[in-house]
């Protein structure tokens, strides 16, 4: 499978008077892991979802489809109401077929499914109820769904939220995987050290580009330290993260 | 369809003349009521269930308050009494689909937006309706408030039946995509669903339901149908599957005992008074059942 190449070129985004997005241009190239940092309240999310389609932005957002395209999707810590009645398996069986949830699942969907679950550790969850979840499954059960089927591109909004380490070390494993599979994959991070060991490129956005390039080139303790504001790093993570 | 009904009724006669039936069902309006029952039961159960998962109960009770406003409509338009089905089924639509285009496209929050509408549907349904009644019957506040299930005609029959098949070639097909839209609306549209259609495609499933179920549970009383047997169901089961079954068969038997009771012991209630309060129970029993089970299993965790 090859990815898109996904092209940001001069967004702009207003929302009740207030400039979220300026001026924003960047390209992510087909394949690679490209990670968006940057201080809460930048614009990441906006950004995200100006790619989604789903915000009034001004500017080009262009995604080069090649053969596939199937886009998976991670959203921000889903937010449910923790006494639906919707398991894991029912959750599943929703997102892949068309007979309605509560008919069960057919043989196919259910086959797929426990493998996307067994790539993310749920496999042994599929009946619990999914606000008896923790933070950490949640975002698992989040990435099983976006990596089903296997997406050419692949967009994750903070999707390490509530994880615990083993979490986070599964999720660096996955995204490897799929670039190396040829996905595109756009990540919103906000741990920069996970950013330097799997990133290839990186866009730091605080309303505008502050910069953008090669994650190991770029992530230097001035730029961080500018891009974030010096209060917002303790000398220690400075220290992580610079070579 | 009619003929159908006739050999329903023909047979339910039959059983009560050999005794195999109870003396009730000698009465051609007792099978009737069954029908209804047997049609309205699963529809609303099944249906609440995504009432309840979209937190829709609140809008559902403004589309039946806007029923009654269509009755009195249909009345000076000149329709019958015991069946305005044009004005109902006109106004409620434009109604449900006016609220739910001003919800998608104002800053209130839902509950105010909602209660306005509420307020204004309710108020003009039973001005219009205290107007045409003291110049029909004042019976027919009654009958439309709080359902009447002893003057249903096959023609009421005929449109629950439609509605049903109606909603059925619908919501199965987009049951899915319409669970997935109210749980995260940024993941169903990026997975293909068209979130806001299908969101007026609720609607009018939900107004054509409400407008067909008025003369049997009552304007009022719909969203109760609609809403307590889900709630119910959602108290003790934790899939999809069961949410749903449980749902259907607890508002099956809700409408069948609520219309058999009372001709039963000859109670003077309307129909949809006893289905509701008979769902109620059901409500109060899992209630208490989870509250109980559930420090069992916390104590036990």
């Amino acid at each position: 499978m090859r990815g898109p190449t996904v092209h940001f070129s001069r967004v702009n985004l207003n929302l009740g008077g207030t400039r979220i997005l300026e001026d924003v241009t960047f390209s992510i190239a087909p394949g690679e892991i490209h990670a968006l940092v940057g201080p809460n309240g930048g614009g990441k999310t906006s950004l995200v979802r100006s790619l989604l389609g789903e915000m009034p932005h001004e500017g080009e957002i262009t995604i080069a489809w090649q053969e596939s395209t199937i886009l998976g999707y991670v959203p921000q810590a889903l937010d449910l109401d923790r006494t639906l009645p919707i398991s894991v398996a029912d959750f599943m069986a929703m997102i892949s077929q068309r007979r309605p949830a509560f008919l069960g699942m057919n043989r196919q969907v259910r086959e797929s499914s426990q493998h996307a679950l067994q790539r993310v550790g749920l496999e042994n969850k599929s009946r619990r109820k999914l606000g008896d979840l923790s933070g950490g499954e949640r975002q698992r059960l989040m990435l099983a769904q976006a990596l089903m089927p296997a997406p050419a591109l692949l967009v994750l909004d903070e999707p390490a939220a509530g994880m615990d380490e083993a979490g986070e070390t599964l999720l660096e494993r996955l995204l490897v995987e799929s670039a190396q599979a040829g996905t595109t994959v756009l990540w919103i991070a906000h741990d920069l050290g996970q950013v330097r060991r799997i990133a290839h490129g990186v866009t730091c956005l605080n309303r505008t580009v502050q910069f953008h390039g090669r994650a190991t080139e770029l992530l230097t303790n001035e730029r961080v330290r500018a891009a974030f504001g010096l209060q917002a790093l303790r000398a220690q993570e400075v220290a992580e993260l610079t070579p | 369809m009619n003929e159908v009904y006739e050999a329903i009724r023909q047979t339910l006669q039959a059983g009560a003349h050999a005794q195999t039936l109870p003396e009730m069902f000698q009465y051609g309006f007792v099978a009737n009521a069954l029908l209804c029952g047997l049609l309205i039961g699963p529809l609303l159960g099944g249906i609440g269930t995504m009432v309840v998962v979209k937190r829709m109960a609140f809008f559902s009770q403004a589309i039946g308050n806007a029923a009654m406003t269509g009755v009195g409509i249909g009345v000076l338009l000149g329709e019958s009494v015991a069946a305005p089905y044009y004005s109902m089924f006109g106004f409620c639509l434009l109604f449900g689909l006016l609220l739910n285009y001003t919800r998608n496209h104002t800053k209130l929050t839902q509950d105010t937006l909602i209660g306005v509408f509420l307020a204004v549907s309710l108020a003009l349904g039973s001005s219009l309706l205290l107007f045409v009644s003291a110049k029909v019957n004042t019976h027919i506040l009654e009958a439309v408030l709080f359902g009447s299930i002893l003057t249903v005609s096959d023609t009421d029959i005929n449109v629950l039946l439609a509605v049903a098949l109606l909603c059925a070639l619908v919501g199965l097909p987009l049951f899915n995509q319409m669970l997935l839209s109210s749980m995260n609306p940024s993941l169903a549209r990026v997975r293909g669903v068209p979130v806001h259609l299908l969101e007026y495609v609720f609607v009018v499933m939900i107004t054509l339901l409400t407008v067909a179920c008025v003369k049997i549970v009552g304007a009022v009383l719909v969203e109760a149908l609609l809403l307590i047997p889900a709630a119910a169901a959602r108290n003790l089961i934790s899939s999809v599957r069961g949410f749903v079954l449980t749902s259907i068969v607890l508002s099956t038997v809700s409408c069948l005992a609520g219309i058999y009771i009372p001709m039963r012991w000859d109670l003077a209630v309307p129909s949809g008074g006893a289905i509701i309060l008979i769902a109620a129970m059901f409500f109060l029993l899992t209630t208490v059942a989870r509250a109980v089970f559930g420090r069992f299993r916390e104590a036990r965790a």
